[in-house]
């Protein structure tokens, strides 16, 4: 797509229009509008300034939009390369005020814990379709059930997803998950693990989806929250339940900080789990002393991330990760799978034109726990 | 020996019923579906392919009452199949790296011929290494006939009475697709006698578990292992034949080296291709073993059959 030939570049040389071709033009295309590898944003109202705010490494942020000379139209374009998917919002600026919202011409929202954003999806990008509900995969159970913890001298609500037909004549690997409610609140992860069971690309598991209390402090390398896991909750499960009472039919996962407390519980016990799922693991580290610019909470996360690093081990077997090309985390990210290889995991490492998001995280995962624990697609002929 | 049938998918090309009827056999017609596991029973469809004469063996639901009653005999089983699992992951592993050396070797120019040694040497390590597990996985099958004896079994030797009973009153066996691995455990703990004078058709899964060697495969899966592996001995009612249901959804045919791999580490059988629409008639018994290597049993294979050749070419059987 030609810059020329961009929709608003033609409103552009039309201009002055009135308000009405305006209304046309916003009417019938929406915002943002996605060309070939160029989106461009679009607002209208009164104001003194407007942008884009997004956290898409490599594009300016803000993205200021420009007025559409004799109009109430803003707009700004940016190129966004074929499979791209950019959550972001928008900031207006009256005098000294200015307001942060989802876009409203754009009816296309992502949630997490923090809120909701706006999505911009380039050419190319498509919702898996295993993420929506499909009727004909038969639901899991999912219940909650509340441990006594010692470690974290607390009760610890799990919630326990146990795949449909579930058999106590067979076996079944675990798999614990870190912000465990945030998977199932915005990734769909209970809907997906339906569907993926049901399509056979991964095999009947346990699910332990275990949420934080306060997961600043938990989930960098924290003592009591591996022992946690990895003393109280899986030997629990492995009584409870039939499962592979083996590593390799234990995986540990988490994002973000879930992806530190997933890799710092393996560290502090090798050997219980087989394999490790890391969606956007806050991997930062320094080379040079011990400025890494995220903050206080970063710090206990630099010190494990800067020891590990010092010292590689191979706390688990096999290890799935994944980063967002357009988050700050993917240089960590690229950086860590050498040193994991380097110290003998099987490393399968993928990465999608994406952000830090729960939507990115939600629509790696057929990629990655078919990988962990791949279904039995290999027995059925049907 | 009476006709074996070998089918391709039933789900979008339905031949189960022309092809029984073809066999002019008078009576009702024993089914097996417990590949389709806790959907055993959900069989009216095929009822009516069948003309109604479906009697279904239940299998599936058969076993799960055998490890219901049976106490010493699930608990062997159990242990079994974690033996097995074990067996399994090792061999994938190995199989995964050797499988990378093949091609490996495959893809490397060969300037003075030293290229064909070094792959049929190659290939002969994975056979090597697909020996290793059929060996052990018959040494698991020893240990576990050693701990369970399912003739002193009560509630194993009913199930067989009965069904030797409801077999020896059918004119003829249908067995259907669905999850190979449980189908064979089924088939495995009933020993059912299934006489050289039934004819039998099946399709997809039934039709592998009637060879006597299983090959899992998959070139499409999402992730995990790619490499067809081996995986059980079937009845061996035709034996010499490796069935490949759904080989032009499931295995890369447009990938020639890939194929060839697939078909040399099977010297001794054909790879059949069971796709759509596909029937396999052997009359009088199935097709012998070629010689080492060679491809002499292409003529005990009936002609307008797809087998995949050791050049990794699909071809079809010619008349003689």
């Amino acid at each position: 797509m030609s810059e020329r030939r961009m929709a608003i570049n033609r409103l552009r040389e039309r201009l002055p229009v009135d308000g009405a071709a305006v209304d046309r033009f916003v009417s019938r295309h929406g915002s943002p509008i996605v060309e070939g590898e160029r989106a461009t944003f679009l607002f209208r109202g009164e104001v003194d300034g407007v942008s884009v705010r997004h956290r898409v490494v490599g594009l300016p942020d803000p993205l200021e939009m420009r007025r559409l000379e004799g109009t109430d139209l803003w707009a700004a374009s940016t190129v966004l390369p074929e499979g791209s998917r950019v959550e972001y919002q928008l900031e207006t600026r009256r005098g000294e005020h200015h307001e942060r919202f989802n876009d409203p011409l754009n009816p296309r929202v992502a949630h997490s814990p923090m809120g909701s954003s706006s999505v911009c999806a380039a050419v190319g990008y498509e919702v898996p379709e295993w993420v929506h509900h499909d009727p004909e995969a038969r639901p899991g159970d999912l219940h909650e059930e509340v441990l006594r913890s010692k470690a974290l001298r607390r009760d610890q609500s799990v919630h326990l997803y146990l795949p449909a037909r579930f058999n106590r004549a067979m076996r079944y690997p675990l798999l614990v998950v870190h912000d465990g409610t945030d998977y199932l609140d915005f990734a769909a992860m209970r809907t997906v693990l339906d569907n993926l069971i049901h399509r056979l690309d991964i095999a009947p598991m346990v699910v332990a989806f275990v949420p934080p209390r306060d997961r600043l402090k938990e989930y960098p390398n924290h003592a009591p929250h591996a022992r946690f896991i990895a003393r109280e909750l899986v030997p629990r499960l492995t009584e409870q339940l039939p499962l592979l009472d083996a590593p390799e039919g234990r995986c540990l996962m988490g994002s973000s900080f879930g992806g530190i407390a997933s890799l710092s519980t393996a560290v502090r016990y090798p050997g219980l789990f087989g394999s490790l799922l890391l969606q956007s693991a806050s991997l930062v580290f320094t080379d040079i002393g011990f400025e890494h610019g995220g903050g206080p909470y970063f710090d206990p996360v630099v010190k494990f991330v800067n020891r590990y690093r010092a010292r590689p081990t191979r706390p688990v077997e096999r290890m799935f990760m994944s980063c967002g090309t357009y988050e700050p985390l993917i240089t960590p990210n690229r950086s860590m799978v050498s040193v994991f290889r380097s110290a003998g995991v099987t490393v399968n490492y993928a990465e999608a034109r994406d952000g830090h998001n729960w939507e990115n995280w939600r629509d790696r995962l057929r990629d990655g726990l078919s990988w962990v624990f791949p279904g039995p697609q290999k027995y059925v002929y049907e | 020996m009476a006709t074996t049938v070998l089918l391709g998918p039933q789900r979008f090309m339905t031949t189960a019923g022309s092809t029984l009827r073809a066999l002019e056999v008078q009576g009702p017609v024993a089914t097996i579906t417990a590949g389709w596991e806790e959907r055993e029973d959900q069989d009216d469809e095929l009822n009516q392919v069948l003309d109604g004469r479906g009697r279904n063996l239940r299998l599936y639901h058969r076993m799960f009452d055998v490890l219901d009653k049976d106490d010493g005999f699930a608990a062997a089983a159990l242990a079994f199949r974690d033996r097995h699992d074990e067996l399994q992951s090792f061999y994938r592993l190995r199989l995964d790296i050797a499988m990378q050396g093949v091609y490996a070797v495959q893809r490397r120019t060969s300037a003075h011929g030293t290229g064909a040694v070094a792959l049929a040497d190659a290939v002969e390590a994975v056979r090597r290494l697909d020996e290793w597990y059929s060996a052990r996985l018959k040494d698991l099958y020893r240990e576990l006939d050693a701990q369970t004896s399912a003739a002193e079994s009560e509630v194993i030797s009913w199930h067989r009475g009965e069904l030797a009973g409801m077999l020896a009153d059918s004119a003829a066996l249908v067995i259907t697709g669905g999850h190979v691995g449980t189908l064979l455990r089924a088939l495995r703990l009933f020993a059912l006698p299934i006489g050289e004078d039934l004819p039998v058709i099946a399709w997809s899964a039934g039709a592998m578990a009637l060879t006597d060697k299983v090959v899992l495969f998959h070139d499409h899966a999402p992730q995990g292992s790619h490499e067809a592996e081996v995986y059980d001995r079937g009845l061996g009612r035709v034996p010499a034949v490796i069935a490949l249901p759904h080989a032009r959804r499931r295995l890369r045919l447009d990938d020639r080296s890939r194929c060839a791999v697939l078909a040399r580490r099977f010297p001794h059988h054909r790879l059949v291709l069971l796709d759509d629409g596909t029937s396999v008639v052997f009359d009088g018994g199935g097709p012998r073993p070629g010689a080492e290597g060679g491809h002499a049993a292409y003529g005990a294979l009936p002609h307008g059959v797809r087998v995949l050749t050791s050049d990794g070419v699909v071809q079809e059987v010619l008349a003689p």
